[in-house]
């Protein structure tokens, strides 16, 4: 719970003809944690892969074209599973069926879609001329006349060139279509009156008939081609549907099998024998051990490594926490997994977290927002990462609403009491946050204390383990002592200070500077001076948990002022203006929700990581990759 | 009787504290966050390590909330 699960260090060698037994054994376990080989000498080298695994990835290649095509994602939950000794002797066979049935249907529609194509350009090119009742083949083929079809911006008058000249001419997108037919000798001039219109010519496709005929004989033709592609990928999606467990069963195969047929290349190997380094939780090590033994004949076998002393990032990391508090391992991910001789704060967070949320929150109606998402989003959303966030969010919820309880606020209004939507029930004595800032503060306050001697404490444990007593007391016990004096000082001296009388040198107050002063030379003979100019962060560090208070005090301000401006400017006007009332409330609130979860799980999140984990945790753990694979679409017997 | 002026000028400060104050972190935020999407950009895996960065410089408001909560909640009534 505390400390990451306990890892031992083997080594597994045999012949290198049991080498693809062993290699079966370990990645069916998926619990052996292989370090690769990298550093290769005259007597050991890099394994070479198996001769398989290139086409067994070409094969994965094209297998996955295929999937594309079907648009299977490959994350889909299918019900059949299939064996692999099935997988084993077809899947060569059908893949390249399913290749030649995938690839005449995507043959098809591409053909179909150029031919679409082919139309609606065609289409789009007679667009503007289609309200003239020209045929087409009549704007070509002239010796003596010149035609120009196009658009230009505004009207054209030719009158003062030539008199003799044919003109249709139509309103089209911001100026006019045209089709001008002049006679040769004045083409030129015509051009340049164009010109001055900004004429831009149309290209008119090669081929026969009036446009406005051609034009509706191309719609029924693109609807006839467009119904005839419909119908084949509906073909398409019956392929898919028949296939995707078969297709899904075998891209996983093929993935495991080329995984296996690569591991060599993680080994080292000599001439006739190979030799595997890497990590096993211990739990399971006399379990594979055996069953190593057992399927190559003892011609492998699996030993522990005692011999030598391992540097900690070596180590491979898994987290191992009971389950309830298994959501809050997302939090120590995002940070930096422990070395596997820290504690693995997993469990604080699961106690502190939900608790410091809550009381920033702190409104029965948030909390209970908050927890109807997160089982929404628990239920609903498959994604790893956002189902343990909303696992935290839970009881971040509960425990909002709990001291939305304490707080008496539901959505910003008083829940029980005269003045409550609750006045029936019992009333008991609450702590209302706008009448009690100044001794929320002090009790905010005092959780820092509380939470930094935690993280000291622990800071101390994991340097009495690492580097021994002397230097806990150093760089631990040293903070300690500053922080408590430093506390009994400030206590003391305070109130004092703010009455305006002098400082009074009472037994308490020598007590504490000693104390602290203490500390400050244990600090100094541990870290050196640099420590010193560190001294103020301890400060700070007790005063950023006032966060608590005035991040909570805020929402519940902006709740506050949400009802009252709804009440004020609509409610109280009765009538219509409820309905404007009732969506401003909605709004208001669902904003203050958002912010408040935003606000106060980051705030939270930065106290762990910031003030808390500073004081006791470094990480740095490197994370365990069993080799391996968890079969989803296969099975092995 | 609260001393309106007094009262008044209470309010300003508070007002003071928090806007000062969010401007600071404004500043110290603006730095931080750009180079957090930076690094998102290269690896997407330091979302929440850029998003707590980015959130640091944030105690600079709580201070400065803290000072304007004590000043209304605290120094107002005894007016």
């Amino acid at each position: 719970m505390f400390k990451p699960q306990e890892m031992s260090k083997v080594i597994i060698a045999g012949t290198k003809d049991c080498m693809k037994a062993a290699i079966d054994v370990l990645y069916a376990h998926d619990v052996v944690h292989i370090t690769e080989f990298s550093e290769e000498s005259e007597d050991f080298k890099i394994g070479t892969p198996y001769p398989e695994a290139t086409k067994l990835s070409e094969q994965a290649i094209s297998l996955r074209s295929i999937a594309n095509y079907l648009n299977i994602k490959g994350k889909e939950d299918v019900s059949t599973k299939y064996t692999v000794d099935s997988l084993k002797t077809t899947f060569n066979e059908k893949i390249e069926r399913l290749n030649f049935e995938v690839s005449k249907v995507t043959q098809k529609i591409s053909e179909l879609d150029s031919q679409i194509k082919d139309f609606t350009d065609k289409t789009k090119q007679l667009d503007p001329i289609k309200s003239f009742d020209i045929p087409l083949e009549m704007y070509r083929g002239y010796e003596s006349i010149a035609v120009f079809v196009g658009l230009i911006k505004g009207q054209l008058s030719i009158d003062n060139i030539t008199t003799d000249y044919y003109l249709e001419s139509a309103p089209y997108s911001r100026g006019n279509a045209i089709a001008l037919f002049v006679p040769k000798p004045f083409e030129t001039e015509v051009f340049t009156a164009l010109q001055e219109q900004n004429f831009t010519a149309i290209t008119i496709p090669e081929i026969d008939g009036v446009p406005k005929d051609l034009k509706s004989e191309f719609d029924v033709k693109v609807s006839g081609l467009e119904s005839e592609r419909e119908t084949i990928r509906a073909d398409l999606k019956k392929l898919q549907q028949e296939y995707i467990d078969y297709i899904l069963a075998i891209d996983e195969y093929l993935f495991i099998e080329t995984q296996k047929a690569e591991a060599p290349l993680k080994f080292a190997t000599t001439k006739n024998t190979f030799i595997v380094e890497g990590w096993i939780p211990a739990k399971r090590l006399e379990q594979v051990q055996g069953d190593i033994d057992d399927t190559t004949n003892g011609q492998c076998v699996l030993g522990v490594d005692k011999s030598e002393t391992v540097a900690v990032e070596k180590v491979p990391i898994a987290l191992e926490n009971p389950i309830p508090t298994k959501p809050y391992e997302v939090f120590i991910k995002a940070f930096s997994l422990p070395k596997f001789n820290e504690i693995d704060p997993t469990t604080f967070m699961f106690l502190w977290y939900p608790f410091f949320f809550g009381l920033m929150l702190g409104d029965v109606g948030y909390g209970i927002t908050v927890v109807a998402i997160s089982a929404i989003v628990r239920w609903k959303i498959k994604s790893r990462g956002l189902r343990a966030l909303a696992g935290v969010g839970i009881y971040a919820g509960v425990l909002s609403a709990v001291f939305g309880v304490i707080y008496n606020e539901f959505f910003g209004v008083e829940l029980f009491g005269e003045r409550g939507l609750l006045t029936f029930l019992y009333t008991f004595p609450t702590i209302p946050r706008f009448d009690n800032v100044a001794n929320l503060l002090i009790v905010t306050i005092i959780l820092g204390i509380i939470q930094l001697s935690l993280g000291f404490g622990l800071g101390f444990r994991n340097e009495y383990a690492q580097h021994g007593l002397k230097h806990a007391v150093y760089t631990k016990l040293s903070w300690l002592l500053i922080l408590y004096g430093g506390v009994i000082v400030i206590v003391l001296v305070l109130p004092q200070l703010t009455k305006g009388a002098g400082i009074h040198l009472s037994g308490g107050l020598v007590g504490g500077l000693v104390l602290a002063v203490i500390g400050v030379i244990l600090l100094f003979l541990g870290e050196g001076g640099i420590a010193i100019a560190e001294l103020p962060s301890i400060l700070s560090n007790v005063l950023s948990y006032t966060r608590l208070v005035s991040i909570g005090v805020s929402s519940a301000g902006i709740a506050l002022a949400v009802n009252k401006l709804s009440d004020a400017l609509f409610i109280s006007k009765g009538g219509f203006f409820i309905i404007f009332g009732a969506l401003l409330l909605i709004v208001g609130h669902a904003i203050n929700t958002a912010l408040g979860i935003i606000d106060s799980g980051l705030q939270s999140l930065r106290l762990h990581y910031v003030e808390f984990f500073t004081k006791f945790y470094r990480g740095g753990g490197m994370k365990y990759k069993p080799f391996g694979y968890e079969r989803k679409y296969t099975e092995e017997k | 009787m609260v001393d309106p002026l007094g009262a008044g000028l209470i309010a300003i400060a508070a007002g003071i504290a928090v806007g000062l104050t969010a401007i600071g972190a404004g500043m110290g935020e603006q730095a931080i966050g750009s180079a957090a999407i930076g690094v998102m950009a290269e690896d997407e895996g330091f979302f929440g390590r850029g998003l707590v960065m980015t959130v640091i410089p944030e105690s600079i408001v709580i201070f400065g909330l803290v000072v304007a909560l004590i000043l209304l909640f605290v120094t107002l009534p005894r007016l």
